[in-house]
């Protein structure tokens, strides 16, 4: 080999191939530090990256349950999710190999309602919105109005501000959260994304905006029950016994009740 | 960069289990891949890593919050990590290691590839891993500090304990070594193969 074509943009193809030599430490050699010399686990958070739709879901949690979640797609690496989370929560987050209990299978069965929460830095109104949307199953959209009253709360402002404050979106299912009037309310992390992980559960763009089309709840002829119609009871009602309904007022004085499953609102 | 170290020294002042966790976060590849590259051995360097921030937990515990502030952490924890690997090597040579047990001398924990394998797919990258082995160790550091790490040569010569001049000709020489084998490999190969 010549010396002509050893060069590359100013560095030498030996220079090259060292600076190709600095890989990433094993995934889990920080956190093994951590514990060996004894710096008690309530003081940093463990993070890990798991398959899940848009690009992956990076979790950080504390011995007390999740503290932050991003999807892969909103981010440009790992490295921009450490720095995310400490700018948010104050606590340095080091990589892991082992999930937290319970997350690879609420992240592949979609039930993450149960999956423990760090809620220190909440307040209890946050804590209470977060929870009723932790409530919307897989695959279903619920509107703010919904959320307003399974929280117990007088208005929409603080939905809103809950959402947009969202510390773990895909296990906190925010992009299930439409405007009353239709389309989706992406407040955490960008419609984009919200889209994609909507398609990912089946939604299609079409279902967020079934309200302006005037169909705000679905009711069965047979059963005289209606529901948000992402519910799966008003997915199971076949095209020749759909009722659609505007308000509850409509459906109320038709004769209908509220499905026990979504709860529509009854006011 | 500058403002994730002014973060993390004020951090290490405030509160120093706080400040070692950023620590950790900030510079435990750094730390493992110089290990990884000096000993040669990814087993080696995790076991001397764990010793490199056990010591720097040590001693940031008697530094005052003053001289956590001025601290340089990347250069003072790759000095901390030399120390130990020199420490390392020469308690290996004076006190080398028999394998008695039989498992474990079978069962060779290390990744590195076997000499089947390593003559099979003797890439370049390989080729180099080996000769960076051959290395006189300061070289080698150096060479490892500067091109694999990525450091300033200033901040190298912090690490060796030396004047940036001899930094650079440790690292000028490293790479020239470097190169001759990998050129002398390659051409050997040409001729093998035609």
């Amino acid at each position: 080999m010549s010396h002509e074509d050893d060069t590359l943009g100013g560095r030498t193809r030996v220079e090259e191939e060292l600076a190709g030599l600095a890989a990433r430490a094993p995934e889990d050699f920080a956190a093994r530090v951590l514990r060996r010399v004894g710096v008690p686990s309530d003081r940093y958070d463990t993070y890990l990256w798991l398959e899940a739709p848009a690009g992956g879901l990076f979790v950080a949690w504390s011995p007390e349950g999740v503290t932050g979640a991003a999807p892969g797609s909103t981010l440009s690496g790992p490295r921009m999710f450490e720095e995310r989370h400490h700018a948010r929560t104050g606590r340095t987050a080091i990589p892991t190999n082992r999930a937290l209990p319970g997350l690879t299978s609420a992240l592949r069965t979609g039930r993450t309602a149960r999956l423990p929460i760090d809620w220190r830095e909440f307040t209890p109104v946050e804590r209470a919105i977060l929870d009723a949307v932790r409530g919307i199953p897989r695959g279903q959209l619920r509107p703010l109005t919904w959320v307003v009253r399974e929280a117990s709360l007088p208005d929409t402002d603080a939905v809103r501000t809950a959402l947009a404050l969202n510390p773990a979106p895909l296990l906190i299912p925010c992009h299930r959260v439409t405007h009353d009037e239709g389309g989706a309310c992406d407040l955490a992390c960008g419609p984009e994304t919200g889209a994609r992980l909507r398609t990912a559960e089946g939604i299609t763009e079409e279902m967020t905006w079934l309200p302006r089309s005037g169909l705000v709840f679905l009711g069965s002829d047979t059963t005289r029950v209606y529901c948000h119609p992402t519910c799966a009871h008003a997915r199971r009602i076949t095209p020749p016994h759909r009722v659609p309904f505007v308000s509850a007022d409509a459906a109320r004085t038709a004769g209908y009740r509220p499905c026990k499953s979504c709860r529509p609102i009854a006011a | 960069m500058d403002a994730t170290a002014a973060r993390l020294r004020e951090r290490l002042a405030k509160d120093l289990d706080d400040g070692f966790t950023e620590l950790v976060r900030v510079h435990a590849t750094d730390v493992h891949v110089f290990l990884q590259r000096v000993t040669g051995s990814a087993v080696e360097a995790d076991d001397l890593g764990q010793e490199t921030f056990l010591r720097a937990y040590t001693a940031l515990q008697g530094y005052s919050t003053q001289r956590r502030l001025e601290l340089r952490t990347r250069a003072w924890l790759l000095t901390i990590a030399a120390n130990v690997w020199r420490n390392h090597v020469r308690s290996a040579v004076r006190h080398p290691v028999v394998l008695t047990d039989p498992e474990r001398s079978c069962d060779h924990a290390d990744d590195g590839p076997g000499p089947h394998e390593r003559a099979a797919n003797a890439s370049d990258r390989d080729m180099l891993v080996a000769a960076l082995g051959r290395l006189p160790e300061r070289t080698r550091a150096a060479v490892v500090l500067r091109h694999v790490i990525g450091m300033s040569y200033a901040e190298v010569a912090e690490v060796q304990n030396c004047p940036v001049g001899t930094v650079k000709a440790q690292a000028s020489r490293g790479i020239a070594a470097l190169r001759g084998v990998l050129e002398t490999d390659n051409a050997s190969a040409g001729e093998v193969s035609t």
